[in-house]
């Protein structure tokens, strides 16, 4: 499965927003068989903040842990936010 | 609302400009106060000032406007054009800013940075005062493309009074900016979270961009490629947050 963060905006700010996010697209998740590849695709973000992420992103790691793959993070606060979440997670994304 | 009087004082504060200056500019017919006779106290329709800060934005001082809502003793909203009462008003005036911020060219390379900062502090302000407001729900926010800066205050608890509830040790203003801009540490226990403030140092101090952040007695200040934090006492004392980020 891909997971297109441009559905979700390109401004992606804030815990509470981070949090509406997720629970919006928990549903979809249960689809995923247990050996499937999770594609997180940035492609079309503008702004990335660590507190949407947490939200977010945080969640997938935890349940998806090595199934997850991150695509088109060239962008600066993509890149700046998932180094962060790297030193607090304690796992390489990128 | 918009058709409400404010004294000269009132003005002078969102304005950010003394009573003199407003005078003058009274008298010059720059900005015209309301007043039936020259021997009474004048007086400004709220819509007018309004609209001489849209435009006339260029000319006056942005934190200087801000720098007064957030230190004035009574608490009152501050013009519609800086006021974000909620989160998702701030949400949407970042996206704003993040478009106009696109359209720089020298800012090609950083502007998703700069946006990404600056909602990280206004995030902040929401996230540990909702429901908890001293008085002032919501924040300020403005900026200045053509001085190259962004102003964000909030009328809230305050950095020391948010942090004090996961770390009760913590017993001024100066120790509360650090802590906030170095631990992982939340103020909203138990949550084990609270790293937007880190995000934003880590990025000051990478890129081409300053910023200055007031709290309490507190102020600090962050520049590119220096990592120690230089935070000192400032010559203001209030309660919430104040951040100018230049770039």
């Amino acid at each position: 499965m891909t997971i297109f963060l441009k559905k979700f905006g390109t401004t992606l700010n804030g815990r509470q927003f981070g949090k509406e996010s997720f629970a919006a697209f928990e549903p979809s998740l249960r689809e995923i068989k247990d050996d499937e590849e999770v594609i997180v695709d940035f492609e079309g973000v503008v702004t990335f903040t660590p507190s949407w992420a947490d939200e977010f992103l945080g969640p997938l790691f935890n349940r998806f842990g090595e199934q997850l793959t991150l695509k088109n993070t060239e962008n600066p606060s993509v890149q700046a936010t998932l180094k962060l979440l790297e030193k607090i997670y304690g796992k390489n994304f990128m | 609302m918009n058709s409400k009087l404010l004294t000269i004082g009132q003005t002078a504060k969102l304005l950010g400009v003394s009573i003199q200056t407003l005078r003058r500019w009274d008298d010059s017919g720059r900005l015209s106060s309301v007043r039936r006779k020259a021997a009474e106290h004048r007086y400004y329709f709220k819509k007018d000032i309004e609209d001489y800060i849209k435009n006339n934005i260029k000319e006056l001082d942005l934190f200087k406007i801000a720098r007064n809502w957030v230190v004035d003793s009574l608490g009152v909203e501050p013009l519609s054009d800086f006021h974000c009462p909620d989160i998702s008003v701030f949400q949407a005036r970042l996206t704003k800013l993040e478009n106009e911020l696109s359209k720089i060219k020298k800012l090609n390379k950083i502007f998703p940075l700069i946006s990404a900062i600056t909602g990280e502090i206004g995030n902040n302000s929401f996230d540990h005062n909702l429901g908890n407001w001293p008085d002032v729900l919501g924040s300020f926010f403005g900026w200045d493309l053509a001085k190259k800066k962004i102003v964000l205050a909030d009328r809230g608890q305050g950095v020391l009074a948010t942090l004090k509830k996961v770390k009760p040790e913590l017993t001024n203003h100066k120790d509360a900016l650090w802590v906030a801009f170095t631990e992982v540490v939340s103020g909203r226990a138990p949550e084990y979270r609270g790293n937007g403030l880190k995000f934003v140092k880590d990025v000051v101090i990478a890129n081409k961009i300053n910023l200055f952040f007031w709290t309490g007695d507190a102020c600090l200040k962050i520049q590119k490629n220096v990592s120690n934090l230089d935070i000192k006492k400032s010559d203001i004392n209030f309660r919430g947050c104040l951040a100018v980020i230049k770039f």
